[in-house]
């Protein structure tokens, strides 16, 4: 699919074989490529090419779906056929099953041709960059570099078409010296964003300050969240709390808060594909139109993310956060997480705390209980004590058992720089944020 | 298409000092049934073609879905560019541990094809399981099928050929009892998804779902009512299905030698189980035998050999409590001076094999459970898995489960809710002091291993029965 042209002659050539069903499409095309490097030197390095179709065939309310990643004209006028033959053993569904209409969209996915040409030479030229400079400090250095160039195509026989070209360029690094670790990580659409320099100062400002680890017990810290860690908590909230099938199900932090003002004015967090720092899709994997939707409105419960089949089932609006057909059964997730900023710099947050800790990143970050959404996970890569308004000594790492419900409760500052890091299906923006009530419930030895 | 690889192998033998070609087909059937209503039925398909070289001394991959014999040359020619690209950083050339080459077929013995089973009688099961576990407050049931047919076909410039077809099926059911402000849910035969193996249909009818959906369903409304696990420090014993995943955590991820070299220390992290630990550290108590077999029948890790041409093993990781093997690539064999334990796996054609988790198998002890548990003045009975973290050393590591049993002066008691249990992986394993026996042991599917970058989701497995560990911190999710 070079073109929107191709993408239609796709959508024909699949019509031909599907005759008077009622259908949709979802086609996606990737070129993709990832370097990886650890110890210093680039150990893993690949390339792939993959278009993957999905096709739904609608007959009178049975739905079958198949899927499949060669467009031959036998590959999909055979699958299509098993299709049908699905929809004709199945059961009906026990809602109405409507399908979209034609939509306009108002955004397109960012696209980058330098990023899309960027070759696995360009890539290891930058890595050996950044290996010979950390490398002067005697750190090593592990991470991964990826360029892609994705496509996607929806339509439907209602006569939706939905055609959509990006690029990413996503960038994560660990430098390491013993105990002594920093991370840092980059996501784009364009490749004349990135900044290896920039990366490489990142990491040792981080790496030279996180040694010599001292031990502190656990307990209730204030703390500041870097972007980085703000978004992991960010995307679990949206993942477990905010899913509209689960709220529907009440079985969500949502369904007994909505619309109780339960947070501090300042916190307000939404889905908003319109945001000047995210990197959009235009539209989900139905055609609806991607929108703005508020989860959190100046400390507001609000709602949650919809998908095509939950509104459908519980007569709700869509909010364009549909899903492929393989996840439909968990419902849906936010897309493009955002955090509104607020008016402090991270330099007036360290000097305003007293005592408290600054978290760079979390590992291995779980759900412990979904109603509260009380998380767990631990600190890595440069978690220090904040003292009498200073960055302070490095501390070893911590699990953390907190509620996200009471962690935003007790925010009171935000920072007015927000950071762009990886989501669950989009990125998130973040900002750094400051709260009085985190609960570290154990530690580690390193 | 063996032969289009042949051709391709025989273009770039002279231009590499190594190169595999693999052609993976996977046919996939995926049905999801909600309160006994069908919610998804997908089918797919999915083929194509990795490229693997190794060119003075680094490696390059490229891979396709296009099986044009055109296009996969230049699928070829792009994997060597990528190699010399890599070659830039290089510190010393990639060698690989030896492996004679094999020439071979294998195929997943099964009673009964999935594929061949009707829809309508998959689907008829579900409903019909997840209609009888709504009762009471139990207002929302899951149940779900998955079968897998894979076609691997594997040549290497060592003259290694090997075809392989593996099928595997899996499946369970799940209750969610809701209300109050709370859900609580109950899972059979396992949590997320339930159980896997490579097997056949024959699988899901021997986990008898009709039987025990009933059961789940009352101990999901039970949890609803129950308090929460209190807090401490106690003795417990962890069932089959939750000490599947404990050793996944703690011992599976930490003995990846990959790990231990530092290779995934940016994603997943690094390992507490260092080379200088290598039969020289007391992992856990002397009942602690843990064994890496892909030989055993049915087990989710079960395959005639891996994706770098290795046959199937068993190989010892923990024997009687010390530490004494690693899970091995041919490439970070080569390091130790040993010979690969068949453990490099890839997910599909588009991904490089890496080191992966085969069948990591507790071996069972000699005890009844009724004496496993006797030998408890008050703990916990812990199982069904619902929550995991681990450090990204694999040392701190905190599980939460579905389901929780009070054992007081030796018997099971009431229901709490909300357990989580945390420990610090080799003073918890030394505080293992029974292992039931092999009666009540089974090999667990675990369908959704993550790891490396691209992200790779592996289907591996762990053979337990219940064991028991002593004053181990114990408390409730909140």
């Amino acid at each position: 699919m070079k073109d929107i042209n191709s993408g239609k002659e796709l959508v024909n050539k699949i019509k031909s074989f599907i005759k008077n069903y009622d259908f949709e499409i979802i086609a996606s095309e990737s070129k993709s490529e990832l370097t990886r490097f650890a110890e210093s030197y680039i150990h893993q390095n690949v390339a792939e090419a993959d278009l993957n179709l999905t096709v739904k065939i609608i007959n009178e309310n049975r739905i079958g779906t198949v899927r499949m990643n060669s467009i031959d004209e036998h590959t999909i006028s055979k699958n299509i056929e098993k299709a049908i033959e699905v929809t004709k053993i199945t059961p009906k569904l026990d809602y109405h099953y409507r399908l979209l209409t034609p939509q306009s969209y108002k955004i397109k996915s960012k696209y980058s041709k330098d990023t899309a040409d960027f070759t696995p030479l360009n890539r290891a030229q930058l890595v050996k960059q950044l290996i010979k400079e950390v490398n002067k400090r005697e750190y090593e250095a592990a991470g991964a570099f990826k360029t892609e160039e994705s496509t996607l195509l929806v339509a439907n026989s209602e006569g939706v078409f939905a055609f959509d070209r990006g690029t990413k360029v996503d960038f994560n690094c660990v430098i390491t010296r013993g105990n002594s670790t920093a991370h840092t990580s980059f996501i784009d659409s364009d490749i004349n964003n990135f900044s290896i320099n920039k990366i490489t100062d990142e990491l040792l400002e981080t790496a030279l300050k996180n040694v010599e680890q001292i031990e502190i017990d656990p307990g209730v810290y204030t703390v500041i969240l870097s972007p980085e860690a703000v978004a992991e908590i960010l995307n679990y909230a949206g993942y477990t709390a905010f899913n509209g099938k689960t709220i529907m199900e009440d079985k969500s932090f949502v369904c007994h808060n909505q619309g109780k003002k339960i947070f501090p004015e300042t916190i307000t967090v939404c889905d908003d594909p319109f945001d000047e720092l995210t990197m959009p899709l235009p539209f989900d994997l139905v055609g609806y139109p991607r929108e703005k939707i508020y989860l959190i409105k100046d400390g507001v419960v609000k709602d949650g993310a919809y998908d095509h089949l939950t509104a459908l089932k519980y007569n709700r609006k869509c909010t364009g956060n549909t899903l492929s057909p393989e996840s439909a059964s968990f419902g849906a997730l936010p897309f493009n997480l955002v955090m509104k900023e607020g008016d402090s710099t991270i330099d007036e947050m360290i000097s305003g705390t007293k005592k408290g800790i600054y978290i760079s990143r979390f590992h291995y970050v779980n759900i412990l209980n979904p109603m509260s959404i009380q998380l767990t996970g631990m600190t890595r890569d440069g978690t220090f004590l904040i003292e009498n308004g200073k960055l302070g000594r490095a501390i070893k790492n911590m699990r953390f058992n907190t509620s996200v419900v009471d962690m935003l409760k007790a925010v009171d500052m935000i920072s007015k720089e927000r950071q762009i890091k990886e989501g669950f299906v989009g990125p998130t923006v973040a900002p750094y944020l400051r709260t009085n009530n985190f609960t570290f419930s154990s530690k580690t030895s390193f | 298409m063996k032969e289009i690889l042949k051709n391709i192998l025989d273009w770039l033998e002279p231009k590499v000092n190594y190169a595999d070609l693999r052609f993976v087909q996977i046919e996939k059937e995926n049905i999801e049934v909600e309160n006994g209503i069908l919610s998804s039925y997908n089918v797919s398909t999915n083929r194509g073609v990795g490229i693997r070289v190794l060119v003075d001394g680094a490696w390059g991959f490229a891979a396709s879905n296009n099986l044009n014999k055109i296009f996969l040359q230049e699928t070829a020619a792009k994997a060597l560019d990528i190699a010399r690209a890599s070659a830039l950083t290089k510190k010393e050339d990639v060698k690989l541990a030896h492996e004679d080459k094999h020439i071979d077929t294998y195929i997943t013995p099964i009673t009964k094809n999935p594929f061949q089973v009707s829809p309508a009688e998959k689907i008829d099961l579900l409903v019909k399981a997840t209609r009888m576990m709504i009762k009471d407050k139990v207002k929302k049931s899951e149940g779900s099928f998955i079968f897998y047919k894979t076609n691997k076909l594997f040549v290497s410039t060592e003259g290694s050929e090997l075809e392989q077809t593996i099928f595997e099926s899996g499946g369970g059911i799940t209750a969610y009892a809701i209300g109050e402000g709370d859900f609580q849910k109950r899972s059979y035969p396992s949590s997320f998804g339930g159980d896997y193996a490579t097997r056949g249909y024959e699988f899901i009818e021997e986990m008898n779902l009709l039987e025990n959906a009933e059961r789940v369903a009352e101990e999901a409304n039970q949890l609803l009512l129950a308090p929460p696990a209190p807090e401490g420090v106690t003795d417990i014993v962890l069932g089959g299905s939750q000490l599947a995943l404990q050793v996944h955590e703690s011992c599976g991820h930490p003995v990846e030698l990959d790990r231990v070299l530092g290779k995934e220390i940016s994603y997943a992290g690094g390992s507490f189980l260092t080379l200088d630990k290598l039969n020289n550290f007391t992992y856990g108590s002397p009942e602690v035998t843990i064994v890496a077999d892909a030989t055993v029948p049915g087990g989710l890790g079960t395959f005639g050999y891996d994706d770098e041409g290795v046959p199937a093993s068993k190989s010892f990781l923990v024997n009687k409590g010390k530490f004494v093997g690693y899970l091995m690539s041919r490439e970070d064999a080569f390091k130790l001076g040993l010979p690969s334990n068949g453990a490099a796996r890839a997910e599909n054609w588009n991904r490089i094999p890496l080191v992966r988790m085969t069948n990591i198998n507790l071996l069972p002890g000699n005890l009844e459970l009724d004496k496993l548990i006797g030998d408890i003045k008050e703990g916990l009975y812990l199982d069904y898995n619902k929550s995991w973290s681990i450090d990204d050393k694999r040392i701190n590591f905190q599980f939460g489960t579905e389901i929780a049993r009070e054992i007081k002066n030796g018997k099971l008691g009431k229901i709490y809710k909300n357990a989580v249990y945390q420990g610090i992986t080799p003073e918890f394993w030394k505080s293992c002091d029974g292992i039931s026996s092999e009666k009540y042991w089974h090999v667990w599917g675990v369908p959704n291993c993550g790891k490396g970058q691209p992200g790779q989701a592996m289907h591996v497995a762990h053979g337990t029965s219940p064991a028991r560990f002593r004053k181990v911190k114990v408390g409730a999710s909140k």
